[in-house]
């Protein structure tokens, strides 16, 4: 199993040249049942990141283009009028794939994104009074521009909160972009790439991840990482439950993944920037990016042992 | 990088520098104030970031310039005054160089510290009382420094530091009544003499007329049970033996009277007297006295005299029996002194030969001289007429106008022509009756000369010519013999004493004056026989030692209860790994690499092996270990961790002291 993982890694390497610690963290994100944001400027490869990754997990791979003029129902399906049948009959938006990657989630307005959303939290979606439930494994992989680029309606923090990691891609190194140029396209590698995964064995990983042990030494130290960012006044609020949920998750997806049968603290530390970065805001910005530098003050002041 | 000093804390740091400013500025040179100012304004212009902090330059020649004031401005830099200025100066100083949260915190130590030195400057009630504004300005000052919640209201700042010291109030409430009243363990020469009026040693007739004018107080009496009718008040301060034409003058150096010398009897009245500073040494007593005041020595003449001069409020207690017989025979040198007479005046003489003849005792001669006063054309005011030559006979024959010194050098004059032994005494007269605080005030205004002359085996008699002139002077006081003149505190204006008519304005005067009683002697006259008799009352007759010991060990016990309460040990239980990691930790620190508070133990581990790579095998073996222990959840021997401990301690070079972090890494 732990060799199979490490092929997808290699595999999603090939594509995504020079951003192994990203993709290790996406796949973390995948195996800890979370959704993830990408936010990036355009073109850094947030969309091939998040096709590889279909493709080697072997899942059906939904993209859906977020504009300023689409609607909810572009996103979940719409009933149409059947002639010949003479009845109303479901066609399914393209919410109902095992991966949906939402491009470029920012451009759509709230109404569209929360949509998407709420899909993402229940695992379900109500359509004209059916509730239909989505494919197992289900995964969002949003990207987004950053938000000081024009055109854009920023997500509000009830909705990144859903988001289990945010990661940035960033610029390539020297050597990592210069294999890119001399390379053949992505495209044409992608569409060669097979799966490397079964459902089945995705869902064997996940739930691995889930028996990774997290001694109470280790939980006292998550807890002291939310705490403090409850208790001190640099920060304009505290992470949530759900963010120290999602933390701890994480952390053990991230223990996994180093073959490792146990968190330690280094794993919660190689996460948190992911995960609690989106999540948090300078008491002196609440609007403004401030998160990183927060992370980095945890890592630095919080007692890890 | 250091913190910076938040906008809040400035403001209140500058509101408090004022008030604490304010109550030296009356002791402080003028040009104090324009340095104070200009220091502000450089502050304020740092803080707008339109002026830079002073260079090294610029500081020293601030400071060179503000102490060589100081030494300009008050003849020096050592002494009380000029210590404070200096004090001041650093206080004010301060502000332009303070950059850092650790600045800052300097200024506000300064400030509390300067608050406390104007104690040495004044001690009234009002000013005590006035203190309590720049301390919560200096603590509201501190809050804001702390960058909480608060640092960007200045008024929930204030509210939190008037919280904090309200809730310190029982604890300097215990403090006052238990902490034990220490000796100086240096001292500072006090404030010079100039501005304290009084009596002085020697005294030419215009001297106590001067003192009528000063509504200063002077000292405050109670009596335990009936205070005297005030005709009785005679406040012995010293006697004045020697004349020499003009001045009469105290005989230096007299003996100290033996306690045996004379016995107790008849009435006693008992008194506690609280005393102003005087920065002389006689203390003030009826007839005839005796005091339990440590040190306090009565001299032949019967008064009482401190061991050093009074230089702050001093309360003593005195018993006095007016009854007693003093002197019942006069040794030849005191006969000689109480006779002592220089030549001149030959018509003051020439009364004396002829009263001598007409009257054989001297009860009568002394009943006769008083008479004349009285039925003379013989006047009491404050504004006598200068006399010159025979000041005697210019007063008894020609001028006739005269204040009590006047008529007490006068009559001491002729009686000693006569060959009567007499002298004069000098002191107060009366007094005040406050009747809510139920004791006596006495003013400078109650300044006061009479006369004692001297009878075989009766020994001393008083006798007070003023009193034949005006008995309303002695029977209800200065303003009932200045009333047709109207002299009374004509220079003072606005002294309340002025306007006793008022009966609104007395009764406040009073009321206040009472408050200003209780202050000095229940705050500032706490001292440590007060203390020791308080607690004795508390908790029975203990001796000092004892009190020490239960006190003390009262305190330590309450101290290690609040830092049980504070600390909580029973809540930071280190767990057996967990202490070895310790030793690790302070073992690897000692080689150079100490862990950082966020640093796990894997990364750690890496750090140190880089560090010091001969040891690299057991620094990792002994941080897997731990790993596993400690987050595999799998149950392990406690035992293994020791062992692997061993083996790195053994590996590393022995070494006592803490290796700093460069010496390794660089």
């Amino acid at each position: 199993m732990r060799n199979k993982l490490d092929a997808c890694l290699q595999a999603v390497n090939q594509v995504v040249l020079g951003k192994a610690p990203q993709v290790q963290l996406a796949m973390a994100c995948l195996l800890a049942r979370g959704h993830l944001l990408i936010e990036d400027l355009p073109g850094m490869g947030k969309t091939t990141l998040s096709h590889t990754l279909a493709k080697v997990l072997g899942l059906s791979f939904q993209r859906i283009q977020f504009t300023s003029d689409l609607l909810p129902g572009d996103i979940l399906g719409t009933s149409v009028f059947d002639k010949e049948s003479g009845q109303f009959t479901f066609h399914p938006g393209p919410i109902f794939a095992e991966l949906v990657l939402a491009d470029e989630i920012n451009r759509a307005t709230p109404k569209s994104q929360s949509a998407l959303l709420e899909a993402m939290e229940e695992g379900q979606v109500t359509i004209e009074g059916a509730t239909r439930p989505l494919p197992e494994p289900f995964f969002v992989i949003a990207t987004q521009n950053p938000v000081t680029q024009s055109g854009t309606f920023a997500l509000p923090e009830s909705q990144l909160d859903r988001f289990l990691m945010r990661l940035s891609l960033g610029y390539p190194a020297h050597a990592a972009e210069k294999a890119l140029l001399q390379g053949q396209g992505r495209r044409a590698m992608l569409s060669r790439q097979e799966p490397l995964l079964s459902h089945r064995e995705l869902a064997e990983l996940q739930q691995l991840v889930e028996q990774v042990h997290a001694s109470d030494a280790l939980i006292d130290y998550v807890l002291r990482l939310v705490e403090a960012t409850r208790s001190q006044p640099q920060f304009a609020w505290g992470l949530s439950p759900r963010a120290a949920l999602g933390l701890l998750n994480a952390a053990r997806a991230w223990a996994l993944l180093a073959n490792r049968e146990y968190v330690i603290p280094e794993d919660v530390q190689a996460v948190l920037p992911a995960v609690a970065g989106h999540r948090l805001r300078e008491r002196a910005d609440p609007s403004g990016h401030g998160g990183s530098a927060l992370v980095q003050w945890l890592l630095r002041e919080v007692p890890a042992l | 990088m250091t913190p910076a000093i938040p906008r809040i804390s400035l403001i209140w740091l500058l509101v408090a520098q004022a008030l604490v400013i304010l109550p030296h500025l009356a002791h402080l040179p003028l040009w104090f104030t324009g340095l104070w100012a200009f220091c502000a304004a450089w502050r304020l212009q740092i803080f707008r970031m339109r002026a830079r902090y002073p260079n090294g330059l610029a500081k020293a020649a601030l400071i060179l310039a503000t102490a060589a004031g100081v030494f300009w401005s008050r003849g020096g830099l050592i002494g009380l005054e000029a210590g404070t200025a200096l004090l001041m100066a650093t206080f004010v100083l301060k502000l332009v160089e303070m950059r850092t949260q650790r600045d800052a915190l300097v200024l506000i130590y300064l400030g509390f510290f300067a608050v406390v030195t104007a104690y040495l400057l004044d001690s009234e009630m009002l000013s005590a009382l006035y203190s309590v504004l720049p301390v919560t300005a200096l603590l509201a000052a501190m809050v804001g420094l702390q960058q909480s919640r608060l640092a960007m209201q200045p008024w929930p700042t204030l509210r939190y530091a008037g919280k904090l010291l309200l809730q310190s109030l029982p604890l300097m409430l215990l403090l006052f009544v238990f902490f034990p009243r220490l000796g100086p363990l240096w001292s500072l020469p006090q404030p010079g003499s100039k501005g304290i009026s009084g009596l002085a040693e020697s005294m030419t007739p215009g001297d106590i007329a001067n003192l009528g004018r000063s509504p200063e107080p002077v000292f405050r009496a109670s009596f335990e049970g009936a205070t005297p009718p005030r005709s009785e008040l005679y406040w012995r301060a010293l006697t004045l033996e020697h004349f020499d034409g003009r001045r009469w003058s105290q005989t230096p150096d007299l003996p100290v009277l033996a306690t045996d010398s004379w016995q107790a009897q008849g009435q006693n009245l008992s008194y506690s007297i609280l005393m102003q500073p005087s920065l002389q040494r006689w203390l003030f007593a009826l007839d005839t006295a005796r005091t339990d005041l440590p040190g306090a020595r009565q001299l032949s003449d019967y008064r009482l005299v401190n061991v050093s001069p009074v230089e702050q409020p001093l309360l003593y207690r005195v018993s006095s029996w007016p009854q007693v017989v003093r002197d019942p025979e006069l040794r030849p040198t005191q006969q000689r002194r109480a006779l002592q007479l220089p030549a001149g005046n030959p018509r003051a003489r020439e009364l004396a030969a002829e009263l001598k003849a007409r009257y054989a005792r001297p009860e009568q001669l002394v009943a006769a001289l008083l008479t004349r006063f009285n039925q003379g054309e013989y006047f009491y005011t404050l504004k006598p007429p200068t006399l010159s030559g025979d000041t005697v006979d210019a007063f008894l024959f020609d001028s006739r106008r005269g204040f009590c010194a006047h008529y007490a050098g006068a009559a001491t004059f002729v009686l000693r022509a006569a060959g009567i032994p007499a002298r004069v005494v000098a002191g107060y007269q009366g007094g005040e009756f406050n009747r809510q605080g139920g004791y006596v005030q006495v003013h400078q205004f109650d300044a006061h000369a009479w006369v004692e002359y001297w009878l075989p085996e009766r020994g001393w008699q008083r006798v007070d010519p003023t009193f034949a002139v005006a008995p309303e002077r002695i029977e209800q006081g200065l303003e009932a013999a200045l009333a047709e003149e109207g002299s009374f505190l004509e220079d003072s204006p606005l002294s309340p004493l002025r306007y006793r008519d008022v009966a609104l304005l007395n009764q406040l005067r009073l009321a206040w004056d009472n408050l200003n009683y209780g202050w000095q002697r229940w705050v500032l006259g706490y001292q440590s026989e007060q203390q020791l008799g308080l607690l004795q009352r508390w908790f029975g007759e203990w001796d000092i030692q004892r009190l020490v010991i239960v006190l003390g060990g009262g305190g330590v016990l309450l101290g290690l209860l609040m830092a049980l309460l504070l600390l909580k040990p029973w809540q930071q239980r280190l767990d057996a790994q967990q202490r070895v990691y310790r030793r690790f930790e302070r073992l690897l620190a000692r080689h150079g690499v100490a862990r950082r508070p966020g640093e796990g133990a894997r990364d750690y581990a890496r750090r140190a092996a880089l560090v010091l790579p001969q040891q690299a095998r057991q620094i990792e073996g002994f941080a897997e270990c731990f790993e596993v222990q400690r987050y595999a959840g799998i149950a392990s021997d406690k035992g293994q961790l020791a062992q692997q401990l061993r083996a790195l301690r053994r590996a590393l070079p022995w070494r006592l002291s803490r290796l700093d972090d460069g010496e390794t890494t660089r």
